[in-house]
């Protein structure tokens, strides 16, 4: 009871105390975030529906350029369809900064980020949207994909927890997670989504043999040019 | 509890049930399967007792119950298609990646959420098997093959009163009642657990029909023994079947109507696995990890019929370091009880091991091991009927003689290539033998074969620089290690090149 008030005391003061919001996840935002991440790997239902509403309530950005951001987001999604991946990102910087409130635009910055391989810009974007809405399953699904691939597997774990408790349909996000855990060829992503599987209690079979990831390198053949080929 | 307590107790579940007051609230994700779960239940029990009204009330509450989104119907068809192919060809692993993938796509369609808790039952993963059933008598309460199979996954966990009333709800729900007293019948009759046979027998009186087949149906038709929840699943049916009235799925069709319905249902099982048969016949590769099936292949192509031969005894062997996977290579299994060779420095750093032989998984422990010649033997579970013989010959009547590789090269799982022997090189006291087939690094451990079947070596390891020169620890070596086990491994002497 005590170590529940001294919670609620801290994030009440840290509430209060926090600068106005920027386009960039403030500081506390980023702590509520990590704590949120650190519950629900401890399965601290309360602790993380606390946070959770204390981070709802935090201050958001204002819009500059509302339509420009939407159009922005369009485009960058028709990138992102046609794996144009850096224009894509162009697009959703674009939307991010037109409207720091458009939680499309910052989840799909995150994710563009995560497929480039740009792990902290994503953790950062991802963290951004996770502000606007801490009950965005995507968004927590995407970050517990970072630090799969950070090799973090506390924090994996915490985000996927979030995932399944935020997920729309949780039988879905539950047959996700029993996927990830029998087929997942990065070991972190792979053992965090069976030990959330085993948070939560649901039915959940270890791999003996780890799957191999399916490309181990292949790339395609090309042709010089001027090759011989290319005559007539 | 007397019968009043329990008619009480029935009545008090009805009302917090109408009310909506049971106790449960939706809020949280793992809520949502308890709400559903406690109104399943209900049903279950409500029909296990043959409350219509009971069933009946529990019923319009899951119908109640909020819809989940519909997902990408059309994205999710050719999943749901594979799985029902790799079904019916009793191929459960690839039919769970399939409706897994589709169900992720497309988690509204009851059709394909039954599919997957039916393939789950087939791996007799139970718990999954009735989560997914539950969900999808959430979706539709009257799906009658859910109900089927959740009935089953009851009785094979040994609950024979919900296995019946789970059967019960089956029947209630059939659109063809008749035919679903008979895949009851098929249950009480087939190589059933106790509590299927009993949850079935006690569904079919519930419903007011004859338990025991008929006489003359058993007499002319041939026995059926398919699993009653396939032919259903087997066949795409829209998403929703409208559900039947109360009367029309209680009642009982005439004796005659039930006979013919019987009759029909009881070819089309025996055709079905005539069917299913002849499709395991034509696909003997993909039932390879299966040993107690393994039949020589009619083929003359010599590369084949080793590849076909070989292949279900040739290991992946993964090993893991401070839980992260470390490294892969080869291996081949050498006695009947499991025992795998490999090389010594692929599980040298290794704190587990686990291997896959054919289609087939294990743990391992490393039973010996030597830095040279570099070999390690590892015992697994796994049981064979036909193991690698070892080849001991060692001379230069072998070089020329066509060799055939197979590995996991980079993780390539089973790769398979050929070379011919180039020569005999003896390093550091240890015997090899150089060939030209390509060997990379995942090919350590693995097989290298004569055309008669026999291992001639063990891939170990390659000369950078140059073109196919690549190496293998004699066979002989390996018999003249402290590895050999002469009581449990097959030799042979002789080259009896085919």
């Amino acid at each position: 009871m005590n170590r529940l008030r001294a919670l609620l005391g801290l994030l009440l003061a840290a509430w209060i105390f926090s600068p106005p919001a920027t386009a960039q996840t403030s500081e506390p935002n980023r702590y509520y975030i990590q704590q949120m991440i650190e519950l629900a790997a401890a399965n601290d239902e309360h602790g993380v529906t606390t946070t959770q509403q204390v981070l709802a309530q935090s201050p958001k950005p204002k819009p500059i350029n509302p339509d420009g951001a939407r159009s922005a987001v369009q485009r960058g999604m028709t990138a992102f369809e046609q794996n144009q991946l850096e224009t894509a990102l162009a697009a959703f910087q674009q939307a991010s900064q037109a409207d720091p409130s458009n939680i499309e635009a910052t989840n799909y910055l995150g994710l563009v980020y995560r497929k480039l391989n740009r792990l902290q810009d994503a953790e950062i974007a991802l963290q951004q949207a996770l502000a606007l809405e801490p009950t965005r399953a995507t968004a927590w699904f995407q970050l517990a994909q970072v630090y799969g691939l950070q090799n973090d597997g506390r924090r994996a774990v915490g985000a996927l927890a979030n995932t399944y408790r935020f997920a729309q349909n949780a039988m879905r996000a539950e047959e996700i997670l029993r996927n990830i855990a029998e087929n997942e060829a990065a070991d972190t992503l792979r053992n965090a989504a069976l030990e959330t599987l085993r948070l939560y209690k649901l039915p959940a079979q270890a791999v003996i043999v780890p799957p191999l990831p399916a490309d181990p390198g292949i790339t395609p053949l090309k042709i010089p040019a001027g090759s011989s080929r290319a005559r007539p | 509890m007397p019968p009043d307590a329990m008619k009480i107790t029935q009545a008090i579940t009805l009302m917090l049930a109408a009310i909506g007051v049971a106790g449960i609230g939706p809020a949280q994700a793992a809520d949502q399967y308890q709400t559903i779960d406690f109104y399943i239940q209900q049903m279950i029990t409500q029909a296990a007792a043959n409350e219509e009204t009971g069933v009946q009330t529990f019923r319009e509450q899951l119908e109640n119950l909020k819809r989940p989104d519909a997902g990408d119907a059309a994205k999710a068809r050719p999943f749901q298609q594979q799985g029902l192919q790799q079904l019916a060809r009793d191929n459960f692993k690839e039919a769970l990646a399939a409706f897994r993938q589709a169900f992720i796509t497309d988690p509204a369609d009851s059709e394909i959420a039954g599919q997957l808790s039916l393939t789950y039952l087939r791996l007799q993963r139970f718990k999954e098997a009735e989560r997914l059933a539950v969900y999808t008598l959430s979706l539709a309460p009257t799906h009658s093959s859910a109900w089927l199979t959740l009935g089953e996954i009851y009785g094979q966990t040994g609950d024979s009163q919900r296995a019946g009333g789970a059967f019960a709800n089956a029947r209630r729900f059939a659109k063809q009642p008749s035919q679903l007293a008979e895949q009851l019948r098929g249950l009480m009759t087939a190589d059933q657990p106790e509590a299927v046979r009993a949850g079935a027998q006690h569904a079919l009186q519930a419903s007011g029909a004859n338990p025991n087949p008929k006489p003359a149906t058993s007499a002319v038709l041939p026995p059926q023994s398919s699993p009653p929840a396939l032919p259903a699943a087997a066949t795409p049916s829209p998403p929703s079947p409208a559900p039947p009235s109360p009367k029309s799925a209680t009642a009982t069709e005439s004796p005659s109507a039930e006979a013919a319905s019987a009759q029909a249902s009881a070819m089309l099982g025996s055709l079905k696995q005539g069917l299913k048969k002849l499709s395991n016949r034509a696909d003997p590769v993909s039932r390879a990890g299966d040993s107690s099936r393994l039949q020589a292949p009619n083929t003359d192509n010599v590369g084949q019929r080793i590849y076909q031969q070989s292949i279900p005894l040739t290991c992946l062997i993964v090993t893991s370091r401070n839980g992260r996977t470390d490294n892969l290579g080869s291996g081949l299994l050498v006695s009947a009880d499991g025992l795998v060779i490999t090389n010594h420095h692929v599980i040298e750093k290794a704190d587990n091991l686990a291997v896959k032989c054919g289609g087939r998984e294990s743990t391992a422990s490393v039973r010996k091991r030597s830095k040279e010649p570099d070999l390690a033997l590892l015992a697994t579970s796994l049981k064979i009927e036909k193991s690698f013989v070892l080849n001991e010959i060692y001379n230069q009547a072998l070089i020329g003689l066509d060799v055939f590789v197979i590995g996991n090269p980079y993780g390539l799982e089973g790769t398979f290539s050929t070379g011919v022997i180039s020569g005999l090189r003896e390093i550091d006291g240890v015997r090899y033998i150089q060939i030209s087939a390509p060997v990379s690094p995942g090919n350590s451990g693995g097989p290298v074969i004569l055309s008669d079947g026999t291992v001639i070596g063990i891939a170990a390891m390659g000369l950078k620089k140059g073109q196919n020169l690549n190496f293998a620890i004699a066979s002989a070596d390996v018999i003249a290690s402290g590895l050999f086990d002469a009581a449990r491994m097959k030799t042979q002497r002789l080259l009896g090149v085919k």
